[in-house]
């Protein structure tokens, strides 16, 4: 009876956690673009955790830096499940225009398994919000498969 | 033999039920969802649905509860609980104009006591979770509880006195006399000289329940959510419904103190009535004050409540004690 | 101690909000917005200069011969993409385009390609010319014969 009811308030309320590995804040400044008036997510429930372990989806922005790969790793670990990993921008997919540099260790595909892609460079915030939106919805399906 | 029962099962269904767990978490997360809707139009948003608090409670209760190796586990896990239970325990003392569930068995000095047991058990539950953001928050929490502590025992002082002068007695700390007095006499914040002391009050509410601008102690972005900053899942749920809760405990005792002579004589439109007027008091002092102001640091905040909010109070007391 | 919003927070409780309520009423990007990348393979020419320009590294291309030719595989990968819109500028043929849809989302591995395929034939040659028949030598028969010579 109880599982229902959790199944549906996991999909209209997820926490975000924003995980920077050394963009260009362009992306970042989007992402908080959506929780200004006008794009507004928080009437879909979207609200930014503080902490990794109070969050539901991760949005990672930034190539993957040598330096700020195990970082990255070890919050993403401390987030409990039912989670749902987001990259945001074509930095975290592929590199974008730093591939290969001396300094940047290779799209997040790599090292875990990403849910969603926003593509853009940077994302439109519509784009955002369409995206987390299909998180939201894969975030619902791993809470009923739990 | 069967009055024993049946007084039982009303004491039960009033913990339960009434004034207790049911009501206490249907009204807490409606306030507390209410607060977020209000907050959002006065910064010309559109903000959650009012039942967004369900949603979050529901949602919390899935989730995986992670316990870090560095914590001492049964504080960990006990510690929200503990906090919830006190909190109900004095919302089913304050009374909700004339109906009291258990009446005259508590005074305005127990309620002052089980005040400090919530912020205590965040306290020890973030020091159980063994890290340095937590230690931070909890320190912080610390000196917000003392600095509220002060104005807090000045405004209750003032209306035992205002109380007790009416009754021909010194002081009158007892709950269910300035009840009963409100009705007979009239709400007490007609009264000029207890003004200050409403106004004292209702800076104070933002304060105890750590809302913005006094959350220095949970403050999401720069120190990783603070005392919260290790829990998650279940536990994390509960100190968000006691978070709640608090918000309905404290605007039900400021409505109970200064608005109690507003009601009717039947107890189910009483509830419905004092609901509204926390609603009217969590607009007034928790959104309003949110959306106007930005976070003060700590040591703000303890300058701030110990001379404006305690002078304020302090009038107030002067004037009744001097019987003005 | 002042409180420069207080008024507005009060005015903004009562009015509308000026949210755009996106999921439910579509929007639409600016004029001139560079989105997704549209390829026409009809028009290219193979000539590689997008790819050499390309900043993000984003194009590839395979090529499979065929006995008409060659069968060329062009690939844009929107994940590499930095939309800067140089490999339009530098087109010949403006096969490439940037349109207005931003809605760019990727779930799957190909999600987030666009690829296009064209055969790129050398010209036919022309069907040989038949070779020009000598012209026929004119009879001297014709022409007055040349005088005796007298004796």
């Amino acid at each position: 009876m109880f599982k229902k009811l959790i199944e549906e308030s996991t999909a209209k309320s997820p926490w975000l956690f924003h995980i920077n590995s050394g963009s260009c804040n362009g992306c970042d400044i989007e992402l908080v673009a959506i929780l200004t008036p006008r794009y507004d997510v928080e009437r879909l429930g979207f609200k930014l955790a503080g902490s990794p372990r109070q969050a539901d989806i991760v949005v990672v922005t930034g190539p993957i830096t040598k330096q700020s790969l195990p970082r990255v790793l070890r919050s993403i670990s401390q987030v409990p499940e039912p989670r749902c990993i987001v990259t945001m921008g074509s930095c975290p997919q592929s590199g974008n225009v730093f591939k290969g540099s001396y300094s940047v260790a290779g799209p997040l595909s790599k090292y875990v398994h990403v849910d969603v892609d926003i593509a853009g460079c940077a994302p439109k915030p519509e784009a955002i919000i369409d995206g987390l939106a299909l998180a939201t919805q894969i975030l619902k399906e791993k809470r009923g498969q739990m | 033999m069967t009055s024993i029962l049946l007084n039982a099962l009303q004491y039960l269904g009033y913990i339960l039920i009434f004034p207790g767990f049911l009501f206490c978490f249907v009204c807490g997360m409606l306030l507390c969802g209410i607060d977020r809707k209000l907050v959002a139009r006065m910064q010309k948003r559109v903000g959650p649905p009012i039942l967004q608090p369900f949603y979050d409670f529901f949602k919390l209760c899935g989730k995986e509860t992670i316990i870090p190796d560095a914590a001492s586990r049964t504080t960990f896990l006990a510690a929200p609980l503990v906090g919830l239970a006190a909190l109900v325990v004095i919302q089913l003392f304050v009374p909700i104009h004339g109906f009291s569930a258990f009446y005259g068995m508590a005074d305005v000095i127990v309620i002052l006591y089980l005040l400090l047991i919530p912020a205590l058990a965040s306290i020890l539950g973030a020091a159980a979770s063994g890290s340095p953001y937590a230690g931070i928050g909890l320190s912080r929490e610390m000196v917000t509880i003392i600095s509220c502590e002060l104005p807090l025992v000045l405004i209750l002082l003032a209306i035992a006195k205002t109380v007790g002068n009416a009754l021909g007695t010194g002081l009158c700390f007892s709950l269910s006399a300035i009840a009963d007095y409100q009705l007979v006499h009239g709400s007490l914040i007609t009264k000029a000289r207890m003004i200050p002391a409403a106004i004292a009050m209702l800076l104070v509410i933002p304060g105890e329940t750590g809302n913005h601008p006094f959350d220095a102690a949970e403050a999401e972005t720069e120190i990783c959510e603070g005392m919260l900053a290790e829990y998650s899942g279940g536990p994390l749920a509960v100190f968000k419904l006691s978070h709640a809760v608090k918000m309905l405990t404290l605007t039900s005792l400021f409505v109970a103190l200064f608005l109690g002579g507003v009601g009717t004589g039947i107890t189910a439109v009483d509830g419905v009535v004092v609901f509204i007027l926390c609603v009217i008091v969590t607009a007034v002092s928790i959104s309003f004050v949110h959306a106007v102001t930005a976070r003060l640091k700590i040591e703000q905040i303890f300058k701030y409540y110990w001379t404006v909010v305690s002078g304020l109070a302090l009038v107030s007391l002067v004037l009744a004690w001097y019987g003005l | 101690m002042d409180f420069p919003f207080v008024r507005e927070a009060v005015v903004k409780l009562f009015s509308k909000p000026s949210t755009q309520l996106y999921p439910a009423v579509p929007s639409e990007a600016a004029p001139g917005y560079r989105g997704k990348i549209v390829f026409h393979p009809e028009t290219c020419i193979n000539c590689g200069m997008c790819e050499r320009v390309c900043a993000g590294g984003a194009i590839s291309t395979t090529v499979e011969k065929t006995e008409e030719g060659d069968k060329i595989t062009r690939t844009f990968d929107l994940g590499s993409c930095t939309f800067c819109n140089t490999c339009a500028d530098f087109c010949s043929r403006h096969s490439i385009e940037l349109t207005r849809d931003y809605h760019m989302i990727g779930v799957e591995e190909g999600d987030l390609l666009v690829s296009g395929t064209f055969i790129k034939a050398p010209p036919k040659r022309p069907a040989p010319k038949p070779a020009p028949t000598p012209k026929p030598v004119e009879e001297k028969k014709a022409d007055t014969p040349a005088p005796a010579p007298e004796n």
